[in-house]
């Protein structure tokens, strides 16, 4: 049984390690293309240079919690110890 | 010589002598001195009314700072106006408020102390939240406080305890959120007065709170004057800068900001070195605060905070003390023999030193908190910055914009109450009109849809 189970792991780990045979792969550069900037046709509303555009919509908002000083015990306890 | 002090010592424990002795050492003018002669004398019997009268005294001359080291048991024996005051002090700080409150009833009204105790009072209530009696009690301090001013040798005690008193007035008011009473509470402080360039920011936060940015803004402008070039808050730049928040001016939000970490962190990070590397000194920050060369050295920041520190009651009281110490010994050196400089110059170069160290301890203290104080305000003006990003990219988002890029002030704007001056600013500070400045600004918050450009 020992035998039999190692046979199969070896068995196992040989196929796996088999490369697939696949017709032979050729490697070539892109081929340079040219464009035509000025030719070109496109569809659409024309922006001014500059203006930042984007789609209206409502953001997610953070409230930060900013300090507000609503009582002054600091100021209070400062003044006490000073006349210590 | 040995002998002579052994027998003087010997004496010295016996009743009639030491009496004696500390009424002579009184009447030479050796307070220190006498204060330790009486202690060891009346530790040893029962307190007479006259022991509680020389006790009360002598610390009218020592000031109540040298009770400091004596127990609690050892003080309650002496049933005197200055010992009570330390005790309800004490108690205070134990929270024991009923305690407190029962050894200040205990004081009379012409006690030396009596308008302190008031202060003390007002304390108490308010830790216990009495908003009522708390500003009764502070009333009470500064009627006692001023009638004492002219008082000869106490005359600074007494003013700057009746302005604190009345600056606790203001903050019981604006504590209570009653915010108009505390802005009139607020302007009976007199211009002239050690505590008034402190309140201007607690007045600007009180107009904050009452909606009034543009008096809330003159009043911080009032700390660039050259006459107030010692007086640096982190909290009032901040203010200014919460404040052209809210009114949406926001490069005049972030110009604030931008100034605060370039003015700051340079100089927190040499007041923190010269922290670090003296935190254990017992008598580096003394020096700093008495020798202008040791100031120089450390920068002209180190130096400003060095002098604004010095205005503070607490080392008025403390120098004082170190100086009527100081003239003790010198006198104890000049008239007196050997055997009673051996006697006497141990404890008052004890009591020298622990001085010293109080006050070193406190600069420290002063030092650090600002410190503190710089890196709070640091984080919550990085919020500001974080809030006008985040504003500005909701405008971008909604396709809207302000309806001004950069609002300008108008008299319009300026609202006055009939005990409030005007001027107009004419790019210069005048001593009289410090304080009642205020901007003309209009919010900025109103916003308007973008335009885009089409075809």
């Amino acid at each position: 049984m020992k035998y039999l189970l190692l046979s199969l792991l070896f068995t196992l780990s040989a196929w796996a390690q088999t490369p697939e045979t696949k017709g032979k792969v050729i490697y070539q550069y892109k081929k340079y293309e040219k464009f035509d900037m000025g030719n070109l046709d496109l569809n659409g509303e024309l922006i001014v240079p500059g203006e930042v555009s984007v789609r209206e919509r409502e953001r997610f908002k953070i409230n930060m919690d900013l300090f507000e000083r609503k009582k002054t015990n600091d100021f209070k306890t400062s003044d006490a110890q000073s006349l210590e | 010589m040995r002998y002579l002090t052994l027998i003087l010592l010997s004496l010295l424990s016996t009743e009639v002598f030491a009496k004696k002795m500390y009424e002579k050492l009184e009447g030479k003018r050796y307070y220190f001195s006498a204060l330790n002669i009486f202690f060891k004398e009346v530790s040893v019997r029962n307190v007479t009314e006259d022991d509680v009268e020389v006790l009360d005294r002598l610390l009218q001359h020592t000031g109540i700072e040298v009770l400091d080291g004596y127990e609690t048991e050892v003080l309650a024996k002496y049933p005197t106006g200055s010992t009570q005051f330390v005790l309800a002090r004490r108690a205070l700080k134990e929270k024991k408020f009923s305690r407190s409150l029962e050894l200040i009833k205990q004081i009379s009204k012409s006690h030396h102390f009596y308008p302190e105790a008031m202060f003390l009072k007002g304390q108490v209530y308010g830790e216990q939240k009495d908003i009522n009696k708390e500003y009764q009690a502070y009333g009470e301090c500064y009627n006692a406080a001023i009638k004492r001013v002219k008082q000869k040798g106490y005359v600074h005690y007494f003013k700057v305890l009746s302005e604190i008193c009345l600056s606790d007035r203001a903050r019981t008011k604006y504590d209570a959120g009653k915010l108009k009473d505390a802005v009139n509470e607020y302007s009976k402080i007199p211009k002239n007065s050690y505590k008034w360039p402190y309140l201007l920011l607690e007045r600007a936060w009180a107009y904050y709170r009452l909606g009034d940015y543009n008096r809330a803004l003159g009043l911080i402008v009032t700390y660039k004057s050259p006459l107030l070039d010692t007086y640096f808050f982190p909290e009032a730049e901040y203010l200014a800068s919460l404040i052209y928040y809210k009114l949406c001016l926001f490069k005049d939000s972030s110009a604030i900001i931008q100034h605060y970490y370039k003015f700051y962190r340079p100089r927190y990070v040499q007041l923190e070195k010269v922290l670090r590397e003296n935190k254990n000194s017992n008598t580096f920050f003394y020096n700093l605060m008495f020798r202008p060369e040791k100031q120089k050295a450390h920068g002209e920041f180190v130096k400003q905070i060095v002098v604004r520190l010095k205005k503070e009651s607490r080392f008025n009281f403390g120098m004082t003390s170190i100086l009527r110490v100081n003239h003790e010994m010198k006198l104890i050196k000049k008239n007196e023999k050997t055997t009673t400089q051996n006697l006497l110059m141990p404890h008052l170069k004890e009591v020298n030193k622990n001085m010293y160290q109080r006050l070193n301890g406190l600069v420290k203290v002063e030092i650090f908190n600002f410190l503190k104080t710089v890196s709070f305000f640091s984080s919550e003006l990085y919020k500001i910055d974080l809030e006008i990003l985040s504003k500005s990219k909701d405008l971008i988002y909604e396709n809207k914009k302000f309806i001004s890029d950069r609002s300008r002030g108008d008299l319009g704007n300026v609202k006055r109450s009939p005990s409030e001056y005007f001027w107009t600013f004419e790019k210069a500070f005048w001593a009289d009109e410090l304080g009642d400045y205020s901007f003309a600004l209009k919010s900025n918050c109103q916003t308007i849809e973008r335009t885009k450009a089409k075809k």
